[in-house]
């Protein structure tokens, strides 16, 4: 049986704006194995992103328990929190965030200095990564040098520069082509099966959806039951 | 070492990069600081010039100068000077007169003193001029002697003939150039008979001192005979003021007013507009990036790690900022020791090695101190709202 690396169990989230309070998740339950391809979905406001920021300790819950990897994040400060993402979160955002000023290795480089590799094992592992995604020919480019799909395959790179447990993707496919986005969904799907990595992919996009093991929907804070949809093939 | 510790120092070229990421905004940043840093250096170089610094030389610390107690316009009798050869501890002295006047434009000043030409060698006896040229100062009392860089700076030497037109003094100088000289410091000075300005003048003007200047025998005996040859004239008509020639000469600078409460009114001026210029730059620029700082920390920074950055980014544009104000204010010390004149000890006005430290460290210390506020909202920002961000 495999192991459950996140485990929610009557999570809630309530948000303040102005006199108002927003439930954006509410008594959410949930159990993600390891090795789990996950797509959340539903509609703006349905409380996807917000469970997604709780898995990956970006955001406090208001109640519940939420246990990642075992761990009881509630119980970790600012500090412990930001240890505990570089060792076991990689991020993967629609707008591929990459810091502007810095080549496609350095920004691969760059979690991985916070940890405790040399020099030469960052440059190796940097490298490595990114001849992982495709790009070993284009390591000293700038973002602005690259295209979209390039520069999210530096942000895929970057997020297992570290080898995390777990992958979180937020639309990863939102901001490319149908192509880029393709390959996009296919590398996220070999990270998944080749390497074992536990991705949690936020999406409206039906087709990158398709790419999960697992779909789940929200809405209005609620998470759905599981749906068994049939999957694309590696 | 948690591996955490060392992150910092691994940072530096993110920190660079960061710090001149908009070139022209850093340019000009660290222009403007240069700018203020440099008049604060130029600052405390004056007031070190002017309120500190003393001729360490041995004949220079054994110098003293004797004046009216009311103030330097005021003259004393030529009296004193025998009373005062008296005092024992006195090595030498002579009575010693700033003629002021015009040579040619009122542009081309440099010092003329009149003095008692033979006991001139004995109280600058750093003073190198061959021999001859110095006897021949000596025996012409219209005779008078030159620095030499002076001499060269307006194309005079030997043998010409010089005319200083009177102001203080009303009447009109011609001088034979009797010899040049060379010494440790002070050059641009030109010394004549004081005998020949006392007989110039009408004779109700004759036969007084603006001030004395004295060699004691040594540099220990200096303040105990000050004492006494101000107590000589403790009851006299005109009472005097001795002190050391350093404090004399920055004496020069009270006429221009409370010039110490000017300099620190000056300087907290310009400490607070770096203040205000570092804390509005580096504002900007976290403004701009309140976005990375949300990635940076799902990438595993910490608060205090976001922090240091920023506040690593502003260090070095204050430091760029601070070198270059030492470099340039280096610069101007040097142009205006060289054309002081020898006026009020800021012929000796430089940029010491110390000062580039302070200087440089009050820039270090000013741009962390305006960067604190910017770096520690940008640090408090939660991931998620650094997010949202659009900037």
């Amino acid at each position: 049986m495999s192991e459950v690396v996140i485990e929610a169990r009557k999570l809630s989230k309530t948000f303040k704006r102005d006199e108002f309070e927003v439930r954006a998740l509410d008594n959410c339950d949930i159990e993600i194995k390891r090795g789990e391809f996950v797509a959340l979905m539903g509609p703006s406001g349905s409380g996807k992103s917000t469970l997604m920021h709780l898995i990956a300790a970006m955001d406090r819950a208001t109640s519940g328990r939420i246990a990642v990897l075992g761990e009881d994040l509630s119980q970790f400060d600012d500090a412990e929190l930001a240890r505990w993402r570089n060792r076991h979160i990689g991020f993967i955002f629609q707008q591929f965030n990459l810091i502007p000023v810095l080549t496609a290795l350095e920004n691969v480089e760059l979690p991985l200095k916070l940890t405790s590799l040399n020099g030469k094992e960052r440059i190796a592992q940097a490298e490595t990564a990114l001849r992982l995604v495709g790009l070993g020919d284009r390591m000293t480019h700038f973002p602005r040098q690259l295209s979209g799909g390039q520069e999210q395959r530096v942000a895929i790179a970057r997020a297992i520069a570290t080898d995390p447990d777990i992958l979180i993707a937020d639309e990863p496919t939102g901001n490319l082509d149908a192509q880029s986005a393709s390959d996009v969904m296919v590398m996220l799907q070999k990270l998944n099966q080749d390497f074992g990595k536990t991705i949690i992919m936020v999406t409206h996009d039906r087709h990158a959806a398709e790419y999960a093991t697992v779909i789940r929907h929200l809405e209005k804070g609620e998470l759905k039951p599981e749906v068994e949809y049939p999957k694309k093939p590696v | 070492m948690d591996p955490r510790e060392k992150a910092l120092g691994q940072f530096i070229s993110l920190i660079w990069k960061n710090a001149t990421r908009n070139r022209r905004r850093s340019l000009l940043t660290v222009a403007s600081i240069a700018a203020s840093f440099c008049l604060l250096g130029v600052l405390l170089a004056i007031y070190v010039a002017l309120f500190i610094s003393r001729d360490e030389s041995p004949a220079g610390s054994r110098r003293l100068v004797t004046r009216n107690r009311i103030s330097l316009t005021q003259v004393m009798p030529i009296s004193y000077e025998a009373k005062i050869r008296q005092v024992p501890g006195v090595e030498a002295i002579m009575a010693y007169q700033w003629f002021g006047g015009v040579y040619k434009e009122p542009k081309n000043f440099f010092a003329r003193f009149a003095c008692e030409p033979a006991q001139l060698f004995q109280i600058y006896p750093d003073y190198r001029v061959a021999e001859d040229e110095k006897r021949a100062f000596i025996a012409d009392r219209a005779g008078a002697l030159l620095g030499r860089d002076l001499a060269a700076k307006y194309q005079l030497k030997v043998g010409d003939k010089i005319t200083l037109k009177g102001d203080i003094f009303p009447v009109d100088l011609e001088f034979n150039i009797r010899g040049l000289f060379d010494a440790d410091k002070n050059e641009d000075v030109m010394w004549f008979n004081i005998d020949y300005l006392w007989k110039s003048l009408p004779a109700d003007r004759r036969d007084f001192a603006g001030t004395y200047l004295m060699l004691t025998q040594s540099a220990e005996d200096s303040p105990a005979v000050a004492q006494q040859i101000d107590s000589l004239f403790r009851n006299a008509q005109v009472r005097t003021k001795t002190e050391s020639e350093s404090a004399f000469a920055a004496s020069f600078v009270s006429f221009l007013g409370n010039v110490k409460l000017y300099l620190f009114a000056i300087s907290a001026a310009i400490t607070f507009t770096i203040l205000l210029v570092c804390g509005n730059t580096i504002a900007m620029s976290v403004r701009e990036r309140v976005r990375e700082v949300g990635i940076m920390k799902t990438l595993g920074f910490t608060n205090g790690e976001v922090m240091g950055m920023i506040l690593g980014e502003a260090t070095v544009i204050s430091l760029l900022g601070g070198f270059f104000g030492c470099v340039i204010a280096y610069l101007l010390c040097k142009a205006v020791s060289g054309a002081s004149g020898g006026f009020a000890n800021l012929e000796g006005m430089t940029l010491a090695p110390w000062m580039w430290v302070t200087v440089m460290t009050a820039a270090v210390v000013m741009g962390t101190l305006a960067a604190i506020w910017p770096a520690w909202g940008a640090s408090r920002t939660s991931i998620i709202e650094a997010m949202r961000y659009s900037g």
